[in-house]
């Protein structure tokens, strides 16, 4: 029984496999990583005549069989680092990337002093109640009788 | 106890400035940022502002690799610097590939640089925001013989203030702009008398 299922979900995994086979590098998948110089958004959503080039040299390099970094390379060899969509994560460019974590994290870390120290000014500045006299003169009356 | 000598309030007070402090700062870097951020959004007008007024502002110092050589320059591939070519009047043209103008343009600029070669001009390509091998396609195609260079990273458009491509400029013996034109130069006359006017030292 056992090996008959085993060999079932080996089938299944197969007919799985089969019917999604791994898609091959597409143009758009590097294109998104770079941008179009002539117009400064990301390359799969340029239209302009500079953009549809790099499209077609991307296109080229992917019929070459070259890989999605070394056509990222390549772009970079043409048009310097400036070409990446994101900055690279080293060196000076890796503030872009600490910076919004740091700022997000610090000030989710804020969120209960800052509520502590809110409600603490509230308190201070509440008003004390007034005591009519004669809410007075019953307490008075109360507290000696409680001390008596 | 004096309410001012309440420790507990002094530290509220001190953590209160602290917090403003730096809320502060943080508004102010953020002020800071968006400024610079607009400032270098606008192309500068300086060069046109300075030719407005009469006056030929420097041409600024470019170096950048050479895509085809000519007179006065390093061998391609090597970097080739504006100054090198001092001395001389130069016809600085901004184009790309992948720019329709520019097709109409560099027969005019190739009639322009072979009838003045002789006079101690040079016209000088330097195509930008293109792929390499579209540029050498390109010069290949229309026969192109004048020299150009070649800028990937913006360099020479944002120093040269240029908004477009194609833009020409004319710069003086001195390494002084004193000429420029943004769009196509639609015949060799456009450029010729002013040409003339700076090869006579005018």
């Amino acid at each position: 029984m056992r090996p008959r299922i085993t060999a079932a979900i080996a089938v299944l995994f197969a007919v799985l496999a089969l019917a999604t086979p791994a898609l091959s590098l597409t143009v758009n998948e590097v294109a998104r990583e770079v941008r179009c110089p002539t117009c400064n958004t990301p390359l799969d959503v340029s239209n302009s005549p500079a953009a549809d080039r790099m499209k077609i040299f991307i296109a080229d390099r992917i019929a070459k069989g070259d890989d999605k970094q070394e056509i990222i390379d390549a772009l970079v060899v043409e048009f310097g680092r400036g070409v990446l969509a994101t900055p690279p994560k080293s060196g000076f460019d890796l503030l872009a990337w600490i910076v919004p974590i740091v700022l997000v994290v610090g000030g989710l870390a804020a969120i209960p002093f800052v509520t502590r120290a809110w409600a603490r000014r509230r308190q201070d500045t509440a008003p004390a109640p007034e005591i009519a006299p004669d809410d007075a003169a019953r307490l008075d009356e109360e507290l000696r009788r409680r001390d008596a | 106890m004096p309410p001012s000598a309440d420790p507990e309030e002094v530290g509220g007070d001190r953590r209160r400035l602290i917090g403003l402090i730096a809320g502060a700062v943080v508004a102010a870097l953020i002020v800071v940022l968006l400024v610079v951020g607009l400032l270098n959004r606008g192309t500068s007008t300086t060069i046109d502002d300075a030719l407005e007024t009469g006056s030929r502002p420097p041409a600024p110092a470019l170096t950048l690799p050479v895509l085809v050589s000519g007179p006065g320059l390093p061998p391609v591939g090597r970097d080739a610097s504006l100054s090198d070519l001092k001395g001389k009047v130069v016809v600085l043209n901004l184009w790309a590939s992948w720019c329709e103008p520019c097709k109409e343009e560099s027969p005019v600029l190739e009639k322009l640089w072979r009838a003045n070669r002789s006079r101690g001009v040079v016209v000088l390509g330097v195509d930008i925001q293109d792929l390499s091998s579209d540029a050498r396609a390109f010069i290949r195609e229309y026969g192109l013989t004048y020299p150009s260079l070649r800028d990937g990273t913006d360099e020479a458009k944002s120093a040269l203030e240029a908004t477009g491509v194609p833009e020409t400029y004319i710069i003086d013996r001195a390494g002084r702009v004193a000429l420029h034109v943004a769009g196509p130069v639609s015949s060799p006359a456009q450029l010729q008398a002013p040409l003339d006017q700076v090869l006579a030292g005018k």
